[in-house]
């Protein structure tokens, strides 16, 4: 959610959020999620959208026996081996020509209070910053402010548009001082059925954020989406080519 | 809640309620193999592998793993691995729900980033024989399009069925256009549901016809399976569905 001052249609006196002028975000690991290890295939909350782990945790225990039985069901999303998790990155940059974001002050308070709604939409560019391939399209919700922080807590609930290739939903907390981690609640396309989690990062607030998906239960995602990614830094564009959505630096039907 | 101008840029979603589940147990596992009372869905897969009413394949499993451990342990994935399930229904604003409800919150006189609209409409089975339920959730403008005549819409929403559940999905609604959404989750027979759902406006914004792919649960109850009428603008509700004649909804319909 990279939010624009100029573009930015405040409907009331813009939020402290503007104001802010730190750059990416503090180093501070992202709370509460487990020290995450890609190879276990079991993150509770999110293995959860699995029909192996649903319902019951007694299909921690029983993954190791499945093998043995006649049916060995080894895909519970049917589509990428069990447990897979696919790594996507991408830049969300906010180029301030969309209007984005909206910040609806509606608890009428001069400071950002539970009340206020920021609907946002920003351009998406792949991890490479190679190619346009969509935007990101939702709302953040705003929970808490945090003076101490010099910051607020979101509850984020957005997408990520892929063009031809699908979306992907997710929803989480966002705020505006450190890094956090979104939950993957589904997806269309090349995307359908996918669980995980993002992990967000702020580059510039709140104009560049950099993203990384980790996926599973989708198909393996094509060449095109997985370069090799520029390392997220507050300088980092996108080249020329996939700013100007030439053909050549954009995915089929990039959304716009 | 303020009532919306139905104009040609008002998403689908119109109806204010507050649908109140009142979820009968015993009503529940009529609908359930197992008869077991809701809430413990869990023990429900449980039966559901040790009792009849299954696939061969579940019984075979059974005796295997019977044979191998003493605990008929069931497994979670021999009932509903990656089989995909269609369900169909129709969305329909009666206009009799004050929805939707359009906010125009960006202040401007064209369609902008800002807007919201809550909505919520009612739900009938595929086969338009039955009222399910209804929809509700929020659409949030994202664009307006003045070459295609239409808005993008980021909709978060959910489908209810009354005494079976419910369905949330959240993704892209194109006023000019037909759009896939993702199922991010459900409740009651939908628990743990992954997929997408197509949506097509049959007649903006009034009528949506919806597919839901689902993966990842029990097979679905007969009555929401019907042979589903294919979409035109002119389809209709049966009267007894649109009455809520008792055997014409599913039960306890989310009203």
């Amino acid at each position: 959610m990279a939010c624009s001052s100029s573009a930015l249609r405040t409907i009331s006196s813009s939020s402290a959020k503007l104001a802010r002028s730190s750059g990416s975000a503090s180093g501070s690991p992202p709370k509460t999620l487990l020290p995450f290890n890609l190879s276990t295939p079991f993150l509770p909350k999110l293995a959860a959208a699995s029909p192996l782990s649903s319902s019951s945790r007694q299909s921690l225990s029983a993954l190791p026996r499945r093998s043995f039985s006649c049916k060995s069901q080894a895909n519970p999303a049917g589509d990428s081996t069990p447990g897979k998790v696919q790594e996507l990155c991408v830049y969300e940059i906010n180029e301030r020509d969309r209007g984005s974001p909206a910040i609806l002050k509606l608890s009428q308070k001069p400071v950002n209070s539970l009340g206020d709604l920021v609907p946002f939409s920003n351009k998406l560019y792949s991890g490479d910053l190679q190619k346009r391939v969509g935007i990101t399209a939702g709302i953040c919700i705003l929970i808490q402010n945090k003076p101490e922080k010099k910051g607020d807590r979101y509850e984020a609930v957005f997408s990520f548009y892929f063009g031809d290739y699908g979306h992907i939903a997710v929803q989480g907390p966002y705020l505006t001082y450190e890094d956090t981690y979104l939950a993957v609640t589904g997806g269309s396309g090349i995307f359908e059925g996918a669980t995980g989690q993002v992990k967000l990062q702020q580059l510039i607030f709140p104009f560049k954020l950099f993203y990384t998906f980790y996926l599973k239960g989708v198909k393996d995602l094509p060449a095109e989406l997985l370069g090799k990614s520029v390392p997220p830094s507050p300088s980092v564009e996108p080249s020329p080519a996939a700013k100007a959505c030439e053909p050549q630096a954009t995915i089929a039907n990039f959304t716009d | 809640m303020a009532s919306a101008t139905i104009s040609s840029s008002n998403p689908s979603g119109l109806a204010s309620s507050s649908p109140s589940l009142h979820r009968q147990a015993k009503e529940i596992s009529t609908l359930n193999l197992s008869c077991q009372p809701l809430p413990p869905r869990r023990n429900l897969k449980l039966y559901t592998t040790t009792r009849r009413e299954t696939p061969s394949t579940r019984s075979a499993k059974l005796t295997t793993r019977a044979f191998f451990w003493n605990k008929p342990k069931p497994s979670r994935e021999a009932p509903k691995p990656t089989k995909v399930q269609e369900l169909s229904v129709y969305e329909i604003n009666e206009r009799d729900r004050g929805s939707p409800a359009y906010l125009r919150l960006s202040q401007k006189a064209v369609n902008s980033l800002g807007d919201l609209v809550p909505f919520t409409n009612k739900l009938y089975s595929g086969d338009l024989q039955r009222r399910l339920g209804v929809t509700s959730g929020l659409c949030i403008l994202i664009q307006h399009f003045p070459d295609k005549g239409g808005d993008r819409y980021e909709a978060i929403y959910s489908f209810y069925f009354g005494d079976y559940g419910h369905i949330s999905v959240q993704g892209p609604y194109l006023t000019y256009q037909d759009t896939f959404l993702a199922v991010t989750g459900g409740s009651g027979i939908f628990e743990g549901v992954s997929g997408t759902v197509k949506l097509q406006q049959i007649v903006f914004p009034f009528k949506l016809f919806y597919t839901f792919y689902l993966k990842g649960i029990p097979n679905l109850p007969a009555e929401l399976m019907g042979k589903p009428v294919p979409p035109s603008p002119g389809v209709e509700p049966s009267p007894a569905a649109k009455a809520c004649e008792p055997h014409a909804t599913a039960p306890n319909f989310t009203k």
